[in-house]
């Protein structure tokens, strides 16, 4: 088929087929779901349906690993999409399987829930994939909108609501910031394709660098409310503290590793030209967030606010290799930030499912309710143990290893500035998440020692993503191959 | 013929305007009209642009065109939150919900 | 004889106190514009584009700016039928048209509702947030510099042109397939989000003896 213009338009719809297989799926979970009761099937199958159509789902996108094409220009299928396509597939199904029990109990509309979960991986998918400006800007979109209400679909929590309706104020306030600069970007490109606008801004003098520039703050600003970064980052805590746990886990996970695939996207790619324009603005956040994310966390005394503010430095760190994508190290740089995003991902899955077991035994979220987990859950302790060690960077795991590999570009990028400052942050950052470890190992439980078990899938998920928080830690050959592949393209 | 000029300044005004709403008011749904104003200041920046810079592609028209939609489905999910909220709490404005520190 | 029909009070100060006050700033504003006019300082489309700028500003600052949340909801309606009529301006009747439909008919009516149902409820007068002044300065000085950000650049003296209706659609069909699927998704959520929030959750009811 061709174009108004007569060019040729490649509609393969063989291409989205993992996305379509989320689709449908999602669709058919909600839909069994709502007539469960007509259809007379057991409670689980809805979650069965989400799982198999995540696995297919996985399974093609294995598959189109080494195409390199484009859909419609709209959306490319590259080395970098088959990377985020199989890391946002694979958390959405570590998430599922790993607190599928809690969302039986402490989810309103389990069938919709899992629904929203799908639809939001897809979202998260096609944000990593797209090439233009609509349509990343409609992905941006899907994501959101599906997690404004996966936030309010805690059970009987009135903090679910109130965390629900800030996130969707700010959200639709950050969108219509991201718009106005998109829409200056069209006015002074003329363009909404990244390699036009690539083209027109490499040409050199537009005569409206004003513009332009008003475009690119409000672009920063509105990514900034989506990535956390300080000082947009108010409804984080918020956002994390009323949602349901494995929300959490997903707004930790998939929503933050979105907005970073977008952004290499951007300002690896169109915006590039402009580099020197962006790169202080972007210090400037990276600094700010590490630094404001870090020292915050050190007051929190609710867990999941604690693991909100310790993303939000995270994504400090990861900002700061943005800026040293900008300094002609794109490659590199983008390779350093996949492995530093996969392992970070590990890590906080690991952290998050942890968390949600407990909370199924204890009903509690306050870190001094965490007292004594070493005598009544020695298992679970450890494996909160590595992975807050993991994210604070302790040798041995995967943490140290891809923060190394993360500081490391950055420095060769010539910033060394900001890694030292990334280097102190970290450094407070291990003071929290001993805060929490001290609670586990150096108290007695106020109730008793009473033993008890995880479930046979909160074992099976907790020991894969402990196992592969180790082998990584000790041999990241494959996941660094993995990331060099698919920051190939830039 | 009426210069771009003018519709881009109507466009950030309404968006300013927009941002004011939003910072001052307290109740979430006229917030969400605020929101909307900025969304129209956007509409205009894209169709300006559209009809007179990039007139054999239109981009922006289709642009504005989703924005429109997006913007409406957006306040449709955003009053059902709000509605939930205030049977739960006989309020709905933002710095009265407030069980979490803003 | 035709009878008078009874209407509310209120509604009769709505009309009355509207019709004064658009009296009083469109008559002077319409002499000032049409003698602009007459004497050549601006253009007819011009005075047409002031007019709308006119309706539009004072709508968005009645919506940002009124005690009473359903006055503001009414002055945002004038707001979004005057963007409709800047659009008609840049020659796109499409998204005129859809700007009428989808603001005028659906998202005022929509939000009316959500009004209605919380806080007209009991009494209609919002007060607004304490930051109100610091708002408005920040406000102002942000669309300060946008404007200047705006008009330094050099955007030539480029003339607006009409797209033909066709063309659109073509391009729309043909090339935004995807996006098209993408919204229709994005609506699909938008109403689930709705309803799970509306509605109480089928476990959180008392199980039902079957």
């Amino acid at each position: 088929m061709t174009d108004i213009f007569g060019q040729t338009l490649n509609l393969n719809y063989g291409l989205l087929l993992p996305e379509i297989v989320l689709l449908l799926s999602s669709m058919l979970v909600i839909g069994v779901d709502a007539f469960k009761r007509q259809l007379k099937v057991s409670g689980n199958v809805p979650v069965g349906l989400a799982l198999s159509g995540l696995l297919v789902a996985l399974a093609l996108s294995i598959l189109q690993v080494n195409v390199d094409e484009d859909f419609a220009r709209l959306v490319q299928i590259d080395s970098f999409t088959s990377f985020f396509r199989i890391l946002f597939i694979a958390i959405t199904l570590v998430i599922i399987v790993g607190s599928h029990e809690y969302i039986e109990k402490s989810v309103s509309h389990v069938g919709e829930f899992y629904g929203l979960l799908l639809l939001a991986t897809v979202g998260a998918m096609l944000m990593a994939s797209a090439r233009e400006l609509l349509t990343a800007y409609l992905a941006i979109e899907l994501l959101s909108f599906s997690l404004y209400i996966a936030v309010s679909l805690a059970r009987s929590d009135q903090r679910s609501g109130e965390a629900s309706l800030k996130y969707v104020l700010l959200g639709g306030v950050a969108s219509a910031s991201l718009l106005y600069g998109l829409s200056m970007i069209y006015g002074v490109t003329g363009a909404t394709q990244y390699h036009e606008i690539s083209a027109v801004l490499s040409a050199g003098d537009t005569g409206l660098t004003t513009p332009l520039l008003l475009g690119l703050v409000l672009i920063i600003v509105g990514l900034g409310f989506k990535a956390s970064a300080v000082p947009f980052h108010m409804w984080t805590p918020d956002a994390y503290e009323g949602a349901p746990i494995p929300v959490t886990a997903f707004l930790s996970a998939t929503s933050k590793a979105a907005t970073i695939a977008l952004l290499l996207r951007w300002f690896g790619g169109p915006l590039l030209p402009i580099a020197s324009d962006w790169q202080f603005i972007l210090s400037g956040l990276a600094v700010a967030t590490m630094v404001v994310g870090n020292l915050v966390a050190l007051q929190q005394v609710n867990i999941k606010r604690l693991l909100a503010y310790s993303s939000i430095g995270q994504m400090g760190y990861m900002l700061m290799a943005i800026v040293a994508v900008g300094s002609g190290y794109a490659s590199d740089a983008t390779s350093a930030v996949l492995v530093h995003l996969a392992g970070y991902i590990i890590t906080n899955l690991l952290v998050f499912i942890s968390v949600t077991h407990f909370f199924n035994q204890t009903g509690q979220e306050e870190i001094n309710s965490f007292k004594g987990l070493a005598q009544s859950n020695p298992y679970l302790a450890l494996m909160i143990t590595a992975g807050l060690f993991s994210l604070a960077g302790m040798p041995l795991l995967v943490g140290f290893f891809t923060k190394f590999i993360l500081f490391q570009a950055v420095v060769s990028a010539g910033h060394l500035g900001l890694v030292t400052i990334a280097v102190v942050a970290s450094t407070v950052s291990l003071y929290y998440y001993l805060m929490v470890i001290r609670q586990m190992y150096l108290y007695e439980p106020e109730d008793g020692t009473e033993q008890w078990k995880l479930s046979l899938t909160g074992y099976l998920t907790t020991l894969t993503l402990f196992v592969s928080l180790v082998v990584f830690g000790l041999w990241g050959t494959p996941l660094y191959a993995a990331a060099d592949a698919a920051a190939s393209m830039f | 013929m009426i210069p771009i000029e003018y519709f881009l300044t109507l466009g950030a005004i309404l968006f300013g305007l927009g941002l004011f709403g939003v910072l001052s008011r307290r109740s979430a749904i006229l917030i969400l009209m605020a929101v909307e104003l900025m969304l129209a200041g956007v509409s205009i920046n894209f169709i300006a642009f559209a009809s007179y810079l990039d007139t054999d592609a239109f981009s922006g028209l289709i642009f504005a065109l989703f924005v429109i939609t997006v913007a409406a489905a957006e306040v449709g999910l955003a009053l059902g939150i709000v509605l939930r909220l205030f049977r739960e709490r006989r309020t709905s404005n933002v710095d009265e919900a407030s069980d979490m520190r803003w | 004889m035709l009878k008078r029909i009874p209407l509310p009070a209120q509604f009769d100060r709505i009309i009355i106190g509207g019709g004064i006050t658009v009296g009083a700033i469109g008559v002077p504003l319409g002499i000032v514009l049409v003698t602009l006019v007459a004497f050549g300082v601006i253009s007819a489309p011009e005075m047409v584009f002031f007019v709308a700028a006119i309706i539009v500003i004072l709508g968005a600052l009645g919506c940002v700016l009124l005690p009473n949340i359903v006055h503001a909801a009414l002055s945002l309606t004038a707001t979004l039928i005057g963007v409709a009529a800047l659009y008609l301006l840049l020659m796109s009747e499409f998204l005129a048209l859809v700007q009428v439909l989808v603001y005028g008919g659906g998202v005022v009516l929509l939000l009316l509702f959500g009004l209605m149902m919380t806080n007209a409820q009991d009494d209609p007068v919002v007060t607004d947030g304490s930051q109100k002044p610091f708002a408005f300065l920040l406000v102002s000085l942000l669309i300060g510099t946008f404007i200047t950000l705006l008009l330094s650049g050099d955007w030539g003296n480029p003339t607006a042109h009409v797209v033909p209706f066709e063309l659109f659609g073509e391009r729309l069909f043909r090339e935004f397939a995807l996006p098209i699927i993408i919204v229709a998704v994005l609506l699909d959520v938008a109403i689930t989000g709705a309803l799970v929030n509306v509605h109480t959750a089928s476990n959180d009811l008392p199980e039902e003896s079957e």
